[in-house]
């Protein structure tokens, strides 16, 4: 078997494989190169004092404590809301559970930095809503809460980015086997003990890999602490590089700046995938997936009613309040005004679909760069998963280490690396193009390709080809017969994994972005910048409306597919 | 199969799609400019009322990140740009020192002001920007009359200026004040907590909001709010501060000719009347400004303002800004 498949099969294998290497070299690893080596390699030699230096500078040192102060928070808060979240709405008879699951995913759609302007409109020190409120109707003399302050930039990414966590752990407490629990229980160990005991132990994995990914998020998150920040004077990584690279036009020391910032990202995130995976590996043997026991649920009692009361607060004030004041803030005249009848209008939404270019634009580049670099990278992904997955040649490895980086790069390196890649010093200049954009979502997104189709490519067995070459068919059509129709829903997957994140994108974006090449992101965040807050929160509007519409179709549509 | 050749019509589409935007398209100017929208947009569409054969595409953006574009169409061998329009001077000084700007002289340039002692036809004023400080209506009851009003406990924690950085008019006002009153100005600004915002139309907007009491406010963003119903008003100090916002035509521009007609176009009376009606000061004497904007005449503006080298500036720009946000967050 082996044998036919070599003879027919030598030349395409080893063609998808270089194919496959060559893809992944020049989207990702090249760029990734280029920052280490932009940051370490001055004038043909190494030069580390240089490096040092850099990260001494008052500056770069507090935006690298900054980033790290933010990422801990966010991981804290978050890893704590996720898992209570999760264990309500597993293990408790807490009344509608399947709405406030439905719910608490509701976040994974919002994109942080709209969030974030949603919550400046809100608690702003002195005109946020709430803070006039409390000090205005309520007669208080200092604002309730400064949103402009690192813990309003932690409690605005916990609000979004807890998902993660909560869903991880969703997930491993549905799948535990009860039956440990109550053997626990049998033997006469307490409510407490069985907790802190098995059922902690046992979720563990799962909550540090969630709360890893957390942290890989936050650290390199653009948005937040931009709209937050900046004027308090915090800045974080990402932030601090776009504006260096802003105010000087993109001088070379400010893209060193920005290379030596990129490789300690590269390497705090390199290291959080390697603690990641071992997490994961540790957590496999201890769950035993597939029982169809149904799990103890705790009886809530007297606390039933305030625990709901509590979660359906939660939804209100996170995801129901900043939406509405979004929207309501896209249909005044002019920001400032009162919510009332005579300054509300639908004017701001007519313009910006209708008759501004920028948002115009805008719209388009989101629309056209999504679909585009879903495409690309879906077929790439799939591509690249095979070899990993199925194809038994040499120089697999060297494929296998490739696919690992675009895991661990975040976005802002992403946009770093691209420009030093494709600005013309190595061939072709696609800086100030829609092209350099669509580059740096296919390295941005092809983790998501490659996971969702080597998941479903891991569920083909070999022996399905196998039969089907035993009947005669060529490679070529088993795998176009076989396995294709197999791997669809892995690929329809990955494309709107892709699409639906790359219409809000901003920290990629932010950084690669020319006046005809806005994206959706960067219009909301600049109309923001340029004051036309009312515009930007319109924009915003459509935005939510574009993403959330489009995530209730596909899960509509995947639903009546696995029926 | 039908979902394949779906995906592959989908894909052709945005392909093209994504390729028709990058081309440029045939005979027609393109224009950088910071000015916003609302000013840019009548324009343009007048100046294509008049020349009908001429297509124009303008892109709207701050003047850094317009510059830092030129830049890199520079490494690539071509300014896309005919025309060049903006609030930051020093650029205009640096880009004539680097031979980019094509000479010309306007026939309607003797029936402008101009505001450039050295003027030699590389660019022209084709707008007065002022500056001034606007304030929040229900918040502050006595407008401050001069500069030094700013100190006032009033104004603590809830005066802003826009980033240097990110705002042309803003590096220019931080040079102009700098200029006039010396960096004890600032570090009196620092004492009452005066703040640094974004863009220069973010800080009149939390104006509006009530987050500041006051800002340090461009005439014609704040103008535009006044007029949608902001609870806004700008004032003026005696020490005028004056941006010019000179327009140039590239050397490397294809369509000389019709870059020559826009910039008689823009010093017109028909456009400069458009400009006068944004809330802003026309370079006109025979364009009136509108009495609801309160603005100073233009020759009086001219004669108020605080003067200053552009060329000195040019060479202390990153200097400044920095200097400039050491001293506001210290």
């Amino acid at each position: 078997m082996n044998n036919t498949a070599r003879k027919g099969g030598v030349g395409a294998a080893q063609i998808i494989l270089g194919l496959s290497i060559a893809i992944l070299v020049i989207v990702v690893a090249v760029p990734v190169l280029l920052i280490f080596v932009n940051a370490f390699w001055v004038d043909g030699a190494l030069n580390v004092k240089d490096v040092i230096r850099i990260i001494r500078e008052k500056d770069t040192y507090q935006a690298l404590v900054n980033s790290l102060i933010i990422a801990a928070g966010t991981t804290t808060g978050s890893t704590i809301v996720g898992t209570f979240f999760a264990w309500l709405v597993t293990r408790t008879d807490l009344p509608y559970k399947r709405f406030m699951k439905a719910m608490f995913l509701v976040p994974f759609m919002l994109p942080s930095f709209i969030g974030a302007l949603a919550w400046k409109m809100l608690l702003s020190p002195r005109a946020g809503f709430i803070n006039r409120f409390w000090m205005g109707t309520l007669g208080f003399e200092e604002p309730l809460f400064n949103i402009y302050s690192y813990a309003g930039i932690v409690l605005v990414e916990i609000m979004y980015l807890f998902p993660f966590v909560f869903i991880q752990v969703c997930g491993a407490l549905e799948r535990m086997d009860p039956t440990l629990e109550e053997s626990a229980r049998i033997s006469g160990a307490g409510l407490f003990t069985i907790t802190r005991k098995i059922t902690i132990p046992l979720a563990l994995p799962s909550i540090l890999s969630g709360a890893l990914l957390i942290m890989l998020y936050s650290m390199a998150h653009f948005g937040t602490v931009a709209v937050l920040g900046i004027e308090n004077g915090i800045f974080n990584i990402p932030t601090l590089i776009y504006q260096r690279i802003h105010q000087s036009a993109g001088s070379f020391a400010s893209i060193r700046t920005g290379t030596v910032l990129a490789s300690i990202l590269v390497m705090a995130a390199a290291l959080i995938i390697w603690l990641q995976g071992k997490a994961l590996s540790r957590g496999r043997y201890q769950i035993i997936a597939g029982k169809s026991f149904r799990p103890m649920e705790l009886k809530l009692r007297a606390l039933r009613l305030p625990l709901l009361i509590l979660c359906l607060v939660y939804i209100a004030f996170t995801i129901v309040l900043p939406t509405v004041v979004i929207f309501l803030v896209g249909g005044l005249k002019t920001y400032g005004l009162p919510f009332t009848w005579e300054n509300l209008s639908l004017d701001n939404y007519k313009f910006i679909l209708f008759d501004y270019q920028v948002t115009r634009d805008a719209i388009w580049n989101s629309l056209s760069l999504g679909l585009g670099a879903a495409l690309i990278t879906m077929f790439a992904g799939v591509m690249i998963s095979y070899v990993i997955v199925k194809m038994k040649v040499r120089g697999k490895g060297v494929l296998e280490f490739l696919g690992m980086l675009p895991f661990s790069v975040p976005g802002s390196v992403i946009a770093l690396g691209v420009i030093l890649a494709w600005s013309g010093r190595y061939g072709p200049n696609l800086y100030n193009t829609v092209w350099i954009i669509l580059v740096a979502y296919i390295a941005r997104y092809m983790a998501f390709s490659l996971k969702a189709n080597s998941a479903a490519l891991e569920q083909v067995h070999d022996s399905l080809v196998e039969a089907a070459r035993a009947c005669g068919a060529s490679m070529w059509q088993a795998l176009k017969d076989i396995v294709l129709p197999l791997v669809r829903p892995g690929m329809l997957a990955a494309f709107f994994l892709i699409f639906l994140p790359s219409l809000r994108e901003l920290t990629v974006s932010i950084m690669l972005y020319s006046p005809t090449t806005r994206t959706i992101g960067v219009a909301i965040y600049t109309l923001n910048e340029d004051g036309e807050t009312v515009r930007s929160a319109a924009l915003a509007g459509i935005a939510l409306f574009l993403i959330i519409t489009g995530q209730t179709l596909i899960n509509r549509f995947a639903k009546g597919r696995s029926a | 199969m039908r979902n394949r050749l779906i995906a592959l019509a989908l894909g052709a589409c945005i392909f093209l799609g994504l390729y028709g935007q990058a081309a440029a398209a045939g005979q027609k100017i393109i224009i950088y400019t910071s000015m916003k929208e609302s000013l840019i947009g009548g324009i343009v569409d007048g100046f294509k009322k008049k020349n009908p054969g001429i297509a124009v595409d303008y892109q709207s953006a701050g003047a850094g990140k317009l510059m830092a574009k030129i830049a890199a169409e520079r490494e690539s061998g071509k300014i896309l740009a005919d025309i060049i329009w903006t609030s930051e001077v020093p650029d205009f000084y640096n880009m004539k020192k680097e031979g980019l700007l094509a000479s010309y002289t306007s026939p309607v340039f003797k029936e402008v002001l101009n505001p450039f002692d050295d003027f030699d036809g590389h660019f022209t004023a084709a707008r007065l920007g002022t500056l001034g400080i606007a304030i929040n209506t229900k918040l502050v009851k006595t407008p401050p009359a001069q500069w030094a009003d700013l100190f006032k406990p009033e104004y603590k924690g809830a005066f802003g200026v826009a980033d240097p950085a990110l705002s042309g008019t803003a590096y220019m006002s931080v040079a102009l004040l700098e200029k006039q009153f010396g960096w004890g100005f600032f570090e009196k600004l620092r004492d009452n907590k005066a703040r640094i915002g974004k863009g220069s139309g973010q800080v009149v907007d939390d104006t509006a909001s009530g987050e500041l009491s006051a800002s340090l406010a461009v005439d014609y963003i704040t103008n535009d709010k006044i007029s949608k119903g902001a609870p806004l008003a700008l004032i003026y100090p005696p020490e005028l501060l004056l941006a010019p916002s000179p327009v140039a035509i590239f050397k490397s521009s294809s369509n000389l000719d019709a870059a020559k007609l826009f910039v008689d176009y823009l010093l017109s009376k028909e456009a400069q009347t458009l400009i006068a009606a944004e809330g802003t000061l026309s370079v006109r004497t025979d364009v009136q400004n509108k009495p609801e904007h309160k603005l100073p005449p233009a020759a009086d503006a001219l004669k108020r303002a605080i003067k200053i080298d552009y060329l000195q500036m040019m060479a202390s720009k990153e200097t400044l800004i920095k200097k400039f946000t050491d001293t506001l967050t210290k």
